[in-house]
């Protein structure tokens, strides 16, 4: 009876567009969090759960129980998640929360199932208590899609540890019971997989979910300049905290959460140059293993945590200890800390700007943006980044930005090294003005400007400067009119935020990166290269073109960003998809297979399969010696283990 | 059918695997040894292993013990959970997969044991066509 109902209809468009970015799981508008989330802590609570949820009561995936009525009443419609969600990905997350609400008062007593408590459910309770352990059909599916595959089944228990020793105790139960298990922090990384045909691989398909959000330690230590943080601490959490000290984290985007960050592909940032990359950042590790055992990294009876397998083979599926609580490293933020924007037509000029800097040691984030980062960063809607990107490159000519944070006497330097660069009023005219510049993709400006013969210096050191910053009309009044008429003056406020512009704040903080995620997937290949092979960087980004354009799929580069004084860079090179696409879903499969393998035939790449799971080890370990090209034998190996691991098609 | 490292199992795949898997066309024949550390057996959370030895793709040794400490030597030890043991042999999980996901964890050279993992996958399916009782 409720099929036909166009809110109805509206809430399932938008519960199918959710792509557990997860943004709604921590305070980054200071809005205030979820009540219900944080009071019962199960995905099932949390915004992106019940859009999961809702997905699957109407696709006939799950049958409503019990527990979905405790999930719907504990929804107080506060709003919040509308403000996140919105600022991310333009969903309402809110209109499939009163939809679920609707559908559940629609329904009679013998539409509940009932799933009793089993024995091993019991033995779970005992653990953890019996608030914190569940085998309820309508809590386990919240999960599908960022730690079970769409296609398992519902045979899981979702368990809630509150710190390291239950957690042991749950391991243990879970070997002697001879039930599979994976630890589950923010479940990004396997929400980018789960359409494709890496969820095999990287899910779990029955089991225990441990859900590890309840440790939620952090302390920061002024005088050792360190941070202790537990596994349900996210980036942003940390870099809030850090701040308050005038200090700074390295960290992943936004809603990454550290020790799952660390023990997956390690916190890899922008920073990198400065602060490191695996091992490098932190200082102690809490962890539990396979057999449910406790260690700490410092303990000196442990065999060498730091050091890893070499080589093509090397790849690992799932982390190789559970990270409990990390102690990290904090860095002093300086007062006289400022960004630099050098834009690029090519990207060769834009390589050597970058790796020239990162060997001298200049700055602390060394990063070459593509335009396509920028527009989706910069932008508030898919469409406004759609113009402006296409403003970028047709008429600016502006391929790439070297974005470098530094300090005053190294912001001098950089500017002496280059002709011009994007000053710090012409950013906030972007970013404040981008809706405005999106109307100017046929103007007749723009076609003035492309007529010149240095479209970005006229632009950004010319005379046009002024012109375009005024044209731009950039206030935060003229951007929040984008969004829905009732959530316009809360964006107004939010971009009045200086920090909203600030974009050594944005930098740390990092939460514009998930709206690469809004609306649609993306997956992010790619991997670290040795600088010293920097055609074969060209090569590997024109082979990853070639692999986009034949399976039709939408395909940029996303960033290079160098580390380890220059010798380094990593690599992310991004495919877009429709997750609820069907054929667009087998061309990713398709690109992921042929990419992974091409990476390989190139010297001096550790391709990105080989690297997750890597971030409890020294770089050192990981990278050297410098990876070669691998032979035609190998390759047959290779592709062997990939099918295996991604499936024969 | 019978129960998994059981006498009658070991018997069954001695039998089936001379019977039925042609040395070369099926197990390549490969020159190896396998010692499979199987953990977590219920009821007891015993340890019981079985060691194989295929020269040039005939089976010339099969044997199961009990306990966690064994006499032959092996090119290669896997370990891993009954329950990861009784996915592979049910078809549910994949070897590969397993070992990837650190479920089996493997003593030898891994690129030598990745190249075996076609013509062991001749004798996963003997196990599998002769055992279909396990503990749970």
């Amino acid at each position: 009876m409720l099929v036909g109902n166009s809110k109805f209809e509206e809430a399932i468009t938008i519960a199918k567009k959710g792509s557990h970015c997860g943004m709604c799981r921590f305070d980054f508008l200071d809005t205030g969090l979820c009540p219900s989330g944080t009071k019962y802590g199960y995905l099932a609570y949390w915004p992106q759960g019940r859009m999961q949820i809702f997905k699957n009561v109407m696709s006939g995936k799950v049958k409503p129980t019990e527990k979905l009525i405790e999930i719907t009443d504990s929804c107080s419609l506060c709003g919040i998640c509308d403000k996140q969600c919105n600022f991310a990905t333009q969903l309402r997350p809110e209109k499939v929360a009163k939809a679920l609400k609707e559908y559940v008062e629609s329904l009679n007593d013998s539409d509940f199932q009932n799933i009793p408590e089993d024995e091993n459910l019991k033995g779970l309770r005992d653990i953890v208590g019996p608030q914190w352990a569940t085998n309820d059909p309508i809590i386990v599916s919240s999960y599908i899609s960022s730690i079970i595959s769409p296609d398992a089944g519902l045979n899981f228990y979702i368990v809630m540890p509150k710190d390291t020793e239950e957690l042991s105790k749950v391991i243990k139960y879970a070997n002697i019971h001879n039930l599979p298990f994976l630890p589950r922090s923010g479940g990004t990384l396997l929400s980018m997989a789960a359409p494709t045909v890496l969820s095999k691989a990287f899910g779990l398909e029955q089991g225990i979910v441990i859900d590890l959000l309840r440790m939620k330690k952090l302390e920061i230590d002024t005088e050792t300049l360190t941070a202790t943080v537990g596994a349900g601490i996210t980036a942003f959490d940390l870099q809030k905290e850090a701040h308050k000290h005038k200090l700074r984290a390295n960290v992943a985007e936004a809603g990454a959460h550290i020790c799952g960050n660390i023990a997956s592909t390690g916190i890899l940032s922008t920073w990198g140059n400065k602060y490191g990359w695996a091992a490098d950042n932190f200082i102690d590790l809490e962890s539990v293993d396979d057999e449910g055992n406790i260690s700490r990294h410092s303990d000196l009876e442990i065999k060498n945590p730091y050091s890893t397998e070499y080589g093509f083979t090397n790849i690992s599926l799932t982390p190789p200890l559970i990270v409990t609580q990390a102690t990290v490293r904090l860095n002093p933020v300086f007062d006289d800390e400022e960004a630099v924007f050098v834009p690029f037509e090519n990207i060769k000029d834009a390589l050597h700007l970058s790796f020239t800097v990162a060997k001298r040691g200049i700055g602390f984030s060394n990063v070459i943006l593509s335009r396509k980062y920028l527009a989706e960063f910069i932008s508030p809607t898919p469409k406004i980044a759609e113009d402006f990107e296409f403003i970028l490159e047709k008429y600016m000519k502006l391929n790439y930005v070297v974005d470098i944070i530094c300090n005053k006497d190294e912001k001098k330097i950089i500017e002496n090294m280059v002709e011009y660069t994007i000053d710090k009023s012409t950013l906030t005219a972007l970013i404040l003005g981008c809706p405005k510049l999106a109307t100017l993709k046929n103007s007749e400006f723009m076609k003035i400007l492309s007529e010149e013969k240095d479209p970005l210096k006229a632009l950004f050191a010319g005379p046009m400067k002024k012109h375009f910053e005024q044209a731009l009309d950039a206030t935060p009044e003229n951007i929040s009119k984008i969004y829905d008429k009732d959530l316009q003056e809360f964006f107004k406020k939010v971009y009045s935020k200086p920090k909203m512009t600030d974009i050594v704040w944005l930098h740390e903080h990092r939460i514009f990166p998930s709206r690469l995620m809004r609306q649609r997937m993306f997956l992010p290949m790619g991997g670290v290269i040795w600088t010293a092979y920097e055609n074969n960087l060209l090569e590997w980004i024109n082979m990853f073109e070639t692999v986009g354009e034949k399976h039709q799929l939408i395909h940029a580069l996303g960033f290079i960003s160098p580390f380890d004084q220059g010798r380094f860079a990593v690599l992310e090179y991004d495919f877009y998809y429709d997750h609820n696409d069907a054929n667009a879903k087998k061309c990713v499969d398709k690109a992921i297979l042929e990419s992974q393998e091409n990476s390989l035939m190139i010297d001096g790449i550790l391709s990105a399969l080989n690297f997750y799971f890597k971030g409890l080890y020294r770089k050192e370990h990981i990278l050297f010696p410098i990876a070669k090209a691998i032979s035609k034998e190998d390759q047959e190996l290779f592709r062997e283990l990939l099918n295996n691991i991604i499936g024969d098609e | 059918m019978v129960k998994f490292l059981s006498e009658e199992w070991l018997e069954q795949c001695k039998r089936y695997m001379h019977e039925k898997l042609d040395p070369e066309k099926d197990l390549k024949n490969v020159t190896t040894s396998l010692l499979g550390v199987v953990e977590h057996i219920p009821p007891e959370n015993s340890t019981m292993n079985f060691y194989l030895n295929i020269d040039n793709g005939k089976l010339t040794d099969f044997t199961v013990s009990s306990g966690d400490s064994y006499e032959k030597e092996a090119e290669f030890v896997i370990m891993g959970s009954y329950g990861t043991f009784r996915g592979i042999l049910k078809g549910e999980t994949n070897m590969t997969i397993a070992l990837l996901k650190n479920r089996l964890k493997l003593q030898g050279n891994k690129i030598k044991a990745l190249r075996l993992m076609k013509p062991l996958d001749g004798v996963i399916a003997s196990l599998r066509e002769v055992t279909d009782e396990f503990e749970e």
